[in-house]
């Protein structure tokens, strides 16, 4: 507890590209640089596009760096682990400090009367599906983490939305295991359990920065070979077929036959652009996004455990798991969607797609990184590491 | 383009919403606070003794693992996250913030302090903060008790928010509530709320209310 501050720490620099090699690949962003060649789309229709891609990313990096949270001291009475403090806005404040501090009340209300009966646990399950629906809107390097890897790795939809989910069952699922354990077991004081979820939580910052260089190492290599692959290659004469005026495409399809004016333009299919998905790096994810319990969980279970109503709050953090997923699920289709949208456009003017793609997975590869070791420096000066 | 352009605005509009979601306060911990404004002998402003009432989900956090066949803790019992507590307020300037004449004032270490709990183990912190320099109550002193981060929502007991003790005759404390913020200002807290600066105590500060003690 002595600085205060946000504090920084150097970024590590880019892997050599030398020892990245390429995976197969290259051919396809040949392919993609003959496309480029044979379009000649309009100035003014370039313009319009490479304006709407650069929108899109734009917007995802301030998606991003408001999904980051504001880096705090932890507060005197901090539940568990240290929750990102809130940047408060606007002339609402007021009121939706109100109206939260009446939600608390009737949380807390249905936490007490969840003993006796289902419609009381029915009521505290709602409540904290709102809770967690309402709660995963605010900052916290969770979602941060989860938005950055949909940008640097994830173009399946589906995948992304089953990733989130495991994030928000884990946290709900950590902060269960560290009250049933301490408190129902071993009868441990508050004390106790904030430090082994403090533990828990600095092992979650060292995911997210594992993740970041993991991530950094591979997309700066993906990215540099992209940038290789934009340089005139000798193979990319049109050696094939001069006669005829046409040749044949340098694609993993032998067949595939082009006009001289090639009809349809090259873009990547963001559904398989790239697509090295790794389950340990989305495991790392789950992990380094899930792994930190929330204030609120811990809080609701420590209560409803005095009441001697434990298995109730147990049903009450899976309900606020499963809100939790929804908006983070929202956040995650948002990020795939937005980048799926960027390749599109890009990749529909000039074949741009694949550098555009790359430079934004690079980016969010950073971006996590930074959150990472962000996080790592803040808890060590916060005597996170005593 | 107009397909493109018509989910480029949806997807603004989204992130608008989003954008939206952090700018809201999220506290976890509700306190109901009383102070007392302390005179010394010759009628100058010493210090402050609060007592900060704990909503009862911290309370149960609190007393987890304490107190005897279902009884409430002790004092003694609770002694350890009181000190926990009070050494971490240091960082956050006890979340008390004086003025005199428009002039911030700074506070010592608190020398007392303990945590207690009711028969229904409510739990409530006491300390006291003593100014470094004593003030004269002439000039108008006020000061204010919020958490700059929002992680605690501090708010004055109904009855009795502020009591005044050893005060020359004719002294009065009243507490005032935050008046509505200027468009500018809204706009100005938007705007660093969107780029997700830390408002910082200013706002804070606007938002919470301020007991003001004048004496004749």
């Amino acid at each position: 507890m002595s600085v205060k501050g946000h504090p920084q720490g150097p970024l590590p620099s880019p892997p050599p590209i030398a020892s990245v090699t390429g995976e197969g690949t290259d051919s396809r962003l040949h392919h993609e640089v003959q496309g480029r060649a044979e379009s000649i789309p309009s100035p003014a229709q370039r313009g319009r596009a490479r304006e709407g891609a650069f929108a899109t990313l734009a917007a995802l990096f301030v998606l991003l760096l408001l999904a980051t949270p504001a880096l705090a001291q932890r507060n005197p009475f901090a539940v568990g682990a240290n929750e990102g403090a809130a940047a408060a806005g606007n002339s609402l404040v007021a009121w939706i400090l109100a109206q939260q501090s009446h939600f608390y009340r009737a949380l807390t209300g249905a936490a007490r009367e969840a003993k006796s009966g289902m419609t009381g646990f029915w009521l505290l399950a709602g409540l904290s599906f709102a809770y967690g629906v309402f709660h995963a809107a605010g900052p916290g390097h969770g979602k941060a983490v989860m938005a950055s890897y949909m940008i640097a790795n994830e173009r399946a939809l589906k995948r992304g939305l089953v990733l989130t989910f495991l994030a928000a069952v884990l946290q709900g699922v950590v902060a269960i295991a560290i009250v049933g354990v301490a408190a129902l077991v071993f009868n441990a004081t508050s004390a106790r359990m904030t430090q082994a979820a403090q533990a828990i939580e600095l092992a979650s910052y060292a995911a997210v920065a594992g993740l970041g260089l993991y991530l950094v190492w591979t997309k700066g290599g993906a990215l540099m070979r992209a940038l290789r692959a934009r340089a005139p290659a000798p193979i990319f004469a049109t050696a094939g077929a001069p006669a005829s005026g046409r040749f044949v495409c340098d694609s993993v399809e032998p067949g595939h036959m082009h006009t001289a004016d090639c009809g349809h333009f090259h873009a990547p299919d963001p559904a398989t652009l790239g697509d090295d998905f790794s389950w340990s790096a989305a495991l790392a994810t789950v992990v380094a996004a899930g792994a930190r319990p929330c204030s609120g969980a811990i809080l609701v279970l420590v209560f409803t455990l005095a009441q001697g109503a434990f298995l109730a709050g147990v049903g009450a953090v899976a309900a606020m798991s499963l809100g939790t997923a929804v908006t983070t699920g929202a956040l995650a289709a948002i990020a795939v969607l937005a980048k799926g949208l960027a390749l599109r456009l890009a990749g529909g003017a000039e074949g741009h797609g694949v550098l555009i793609a790359r430079s934004a997975e690079f980016l969010a590869a950073l971006v996590v990184l930074a959150v990472g070791v962000a996080l790592l420096g803040g808890a060590w000066s916060a005597g996170g590491l005593a | 383009m107009s397909f493109c352009k018509c989910l480029i605005a949806t997807a603004a509009a989204t992130l608008a919403f989003l954008a939206a979601a952090p700018a809201v306060a999220h506290p976890h911990v509700w306190v109901a606070a009383r102070a007392t404004v302390l005179f010394d002998k010759d009628g100058q402003i010493a210090g402050l003794r609060h007592v900060w009432t704990f909503d009862e989900m911290y309370s149960a956090f609190a007393t987890q693992g304490l107190g005897k066949d279902g009884k409430p803790p002790t004092r003694e019992e609770l002694q350890p996250l009181a000190r926990t507590n009070i050494e971490s307020l240091a960082e956050f300037d006890y979340f008390s913030f004086a003025r005199e004449a428009g002039k911030k004032l700074a506070f010592h270490e608190p020398s007392d302090y303990w945590l207690d709990a009711d028969e229904k183990k409510v739990v409530s912190l006491h300390f006291t903060v003593l100014l470094k320099e004593p003030v004269a109550a002439k000039k108008p002193f006020s000061f204010q008790v919020y958490d700059p981060t929002y992680f605690v929502a501090f708010g004055f007991e109904k009855s009795d928010p502020v009591a005044l003790k050893d005060a020359p005759a004719g002294c009065s404390a009243s507490v005032m509530e935050p008046a509505p913020l200027l468009a500018a200002e809204s706009q100005r807290l938007s705007q660093a709320a969107s780029e997700n600066f830390s408002p910082g105590g200013d706002l804070s500060a606007r938002l919470a209310p301020r007991v003001v003690v004048a004496c004749p």
